[in-house]
């Protein structure tokens, strides 16, 4: 499956990542990239940083399928 | 209700007068416009602000926004248009602006849109100045503001 990243975390990670981990769920990702990535562990376990799978956004417990693009997003700010 | 995202100038006289231009019977126009500060919150001078959006997402959450705004309050019209990409320092970041029969539901409807933009809208802001780059989110207090409207 395909990760993207957005702001600060793309900043550490990279905008893209592919990983093999059908069947986890959302909250397993999390975890593992946290574990991966430890610099920025702290946004991704952040409550304000969702998910997405295409353009939807999804909860943790969404169960990722191998075609799907999972996008993370770190807190949000307009205005 | 109008949300637009601006990738190139935004320009508030101009969203101001598509507000004031519409025929009917309001009595009321109420704007607010953000600009990019010269300033970060340490007080080192900016120089540029990045607004990353996504590709889908950012449009979006504009749109739900300035439609609950218009179901919200008694209002005719709901107009936000909002910048992406790169912002100097000094220039217009968004426009939210409504139109009502009586003030009280323009004002708080502007309110209620910025409360929303700054702590919901899907952008990412990173400040590039005299001290580097630094991204930048809301602060408690934006979110308290949010809050407050249920």
């Amino acid at each position: 499956m395909k990760i993207l990243f957005y702001g600060r975390l793309a900043d550490s990670i990279g905008r893209e990542l592919e990983l093999h981990m059908a069947g986890c769920s959302v909250a397993e990702l999390r975890h593992r990239l946290a574990s991966d990535y430890p610099d920025v562990g702290a946004i991704l376990a952040n409550r304000r940083s969702r998910a997405c799978v295409g353009d939807a956004v999804v909860h943790d417990d969404y169960v990722v399928a191998a075609g799907d693009t999972v996008g993370f997003l770190p807190p949000v700010s307009g205005g | 209700m109008v949300a637009l995202l601006e990738e190139q100038r935004l320009d508030p006289q101009r969203e101001l007068g598509e507000l004031l231009g519409q025929p009917g019977g309001d009595g009321a126009v109420v704007s607010f416009v953000g600009i990019a500060r010269r300033e970060s919150m340490r007080g080192a001078g900016v120089d540029e602000l990045l607004l990353e959006h996504h590709p889908v997402l950012t449009l979006k959450s504009i749109e739900e926004i300035a439609v609950e705004a218009a179901e919200r309050f008694d209002v005719s019209r709901v107009r936000v248009v909002h910048r992406c990409g790169r912002v100097a320092a000094g220039e217009p970041i968004v426009f939210a602006g409504a139109a009502s029969k009586h003030r009280r539901a323009a004002f708080e409807a502007a309110d209620y849109l910025m409360d929303r933009l700054k702590t919901e809208a899907v952008f990412w802001k990173r400040e590039t100045g005299a001290e580097g780059s630094a991204w930048i989110e809301p602060t408690e207090a934006d979110y308290a503001d949010r809050d407050r409207w249920g």
